[in-house]
């Protein structure tokens, strides 16, 4: 029952998404719709690693920024087809996992955070300082995934497939062993291990899809503004979006993420024209009375009962 | 009768204290043996290098017959050795039911598949009416019993019981003892335990080790090593002994 409601609930969505460039006309608004989703899919790549395994990560700008790179400087060096540079940007950003996770995932707790930053930060000042590769701290012009007319819509429609893909694997991971054994080790990396779940293999697992959609929102983020640089597509802000959605929205869940994005995308964007520099405090501000009164994040509110109803009923069994 | 596991001149040291001091016992197949000792005596960290939560500095641990010195935990809970925490550690944010499946997902990959396995061992640790509730919630005599119920939905053959009596009231014990000797219906053939409580010792175990201060002091079955000087005196002092010896 639940689950035919949450079906109904995922084809509206979508539905609604799909027709919105039909009827909806305003380059503004469709640009702010496409921003929501591509942060929606960077906020649920976020919780693959940093909600359900418990592992907060505040370096995916990394993957982010592999991604964004990888498509344009293909393009421009490789005179490669653009999409064939975010499929690269998409296997680039895996590898990158690879040697980032097997070397931050050694380390636990506030460590591994401030190693995630890090390991973003190194690829940051790498990209400013090779000026011949990379055009340095300036950037250079990213190309077109799509051409014109109705740039706006085709962006906000090239989006809709990759949220529709990274919410089909959340929910798969939200159900599946692999969701639990992650859900495990966040809870208690020792007894994750008692029931035999090896935490560095399940973590690298995570890293891997969690790199991938992260690299391919920031293609599509980084093509429909034309541009990439430094101070754009590897800055912490974006790391710290990415965190701030999840949590927001609610942490280890499907449709928290989303809910994030719409909520501090929009936010954010209000707070951006009316005060300029201090958008950031109340950025700030919104986390810590999320994380004081709703710690299970916006989409809690929406299933206030449900704390009531695992304990009487079906959710967490095999019916539900 | 096999030898399940084979704990051989196992030496442990942290810092200045030698945790474990060339301890030498094994587990035959179908036994349950017990290590007792007084507090510090070096009986969890045995438990610790069976499972590799801490690396032996010397000596083998063989698991029907296989050398597992220094194994990952994770592995060792593959090969078929349960262990439960002297500390519970529950997954609070898990219900009880999936907190077996957790367990129980070792051996079957299926979400239906593992929740079933997980309700039947919940009906056999009396717990099925907790299924749905969150782990969080359960009082620590169940939480004991969920400890246990992890454990065996990885599908153990050895079953690494650590203090798992304690806390509980007479009752409560009566009733886990009664389940410890079911286990076989499980697959479980053999237990290791360590335990205070003398009366559940004498009443479960075919043998105990003695420990004391990291070194084994006496093995044997129950009946006479509580009778051993040793014995008496690792857990009394040497005052009592001589009263004894009078």
């Amino acid at each position: 029952m639940r689950l035919l409601r949450k079906q109904w609930a995922t084809a509206v969505f979508f539905l609604f998404l799909l027709t919105f460039p039909l009827w909806m006309h305003d380059g503004y608004i469709l640009q702010l719709v496409f921003r929501v989703l591509v942060f929606a899919v960077l906020g649920i790549a976020w919780n693959f690693i940093g909600g359900y395994a418990g592992q907060l990560s505040l370096g995916h700008v990394a993957y982010f920024g592999i991604g964004a790179y990888a498509m344009t400087l293909s393009t421009e060096h490789l005179h490669w087809n653009p999409w064939l540079g975010v499929i690269l940007g998409g296997i680039l950003s895996m590898v990158g996992a690879l040697i980032i996770g097997s070397i931050t995932f050694r380390l636990r707790g506030p460590y591994f955070t401030l190693s995630t930053i890090a390991a973003a930060e190194i690829l940051r000042v790498l990209v400013q300082n090779q000026d011949q590769l990379t055009h340095g701290a300036v950037g250079t012009n990213a190309p077109l995934l799509f051409q014109p007319p109705n740039l706006d819509a085709k962006f906000l429609w090239g989006a809709i497939p990759l949220l529709a893909a990274v919410m089909g694997l959340a929910a798969w991971i939200h159900v599946s062993r692999f969701g639990y054994r992650l859900r495990a080790i966040r809870e208690n990396e020792d007894t994750a291990m008692a029931v035999g779940v090896n935490p560095a293999r399940e973590k690298l697992a995570a890293l891997l899809p969690s790199a991938l959609f992260s690299a391919l929102a920031g293609s599509l983020y980084a093509s429909s503004f034309s541009f990439v640089g430094p101070d754009t597509v590897l800055n912490i802000d974006i790391s710290v979006q990415a965190a701030l959605i999840a949590m927001l929205g609610g942490a280890a869940t499907v449709w928290g993420p989303v809910l994030g994005s719409v909520v501090l995308t929009l936010t954010s964007e209000i707070f951006k024209t009316y005060f300029e520099h201090t958008h950031l405090v109340i950025y700030g501000l919104l986390l810590i009375l999320v994380v004081l009164f709703i710690p299970g994040g916006l989409v809690s509110l929406f299933e206030g009962r449900r704390k009531f109803r695992r304990e009487a009923g079906p959710i967490g069994s095999v019916q539900g | 009768m096999a030898r399940i596991l084979e704990f051989e001149k196992v030496s442990k040291r942290f810092g200045g204290l030698l945790a474990t001091n060339e301890v030498s016992f094994h587990v035959d197949e179908g036994e349950i043996v017990f290590l007792i000792g007084p507090n510090g005596a070096g009986k969890t960290t045995v438990f610790n290098l069976i499972t590799g939560y801490v690396k032996p500095d010397s000596g083998k641990v063989r698991f029907a017959g296989q050398d597992i010195t220094g194994i990952e935990p994770y592995q060792a809970t593959r090969l078929g050795i349960g262990r439960t925490f002297q500390v519970v550690q529950p997954l609070p944010s898990l219900t009880v039911r999936e907190n077996v499946m957790l367990g129980t997902f070792l051996h079957n990959a299926s979400r239906a598949e593992a929740a079933a396995r997980a309700d039947e061992v919940l009906r056999f640790m009396g717990l099925e009416a907790r299924a749905n509730q969150l782990a969080s919630g359960l009082p620590l005599a169940q939480r004991k019993l969920l400890e246990v119920a992890r454990a065996i939905g990885t599908g153990a053959r050895l079953l690494l019981l650590d203090e798992v009596m304690a806390g509980l009231n007479p009752r409560e014990g009566e009733e886990v003892v009664a389940l410890i000797k079911r286990l076989p219906e499980f697959g479980i053939t053999s237990v290791g335990g360590v335990e205070h409580i003398m009366r559940i010792v004498m009443s479960l175990a075919s043998r105990v080790v003695v420990l004391d201060q990291g070194k084994k002091i006496a093995e044997g079955p129950p009946a006479e090593v509580v009778h051993d000087p040793k014995v008496v005196e690792a857990y009394l002092g040497s005052k009592f002994m001589a009263g004894a010896a009078r």
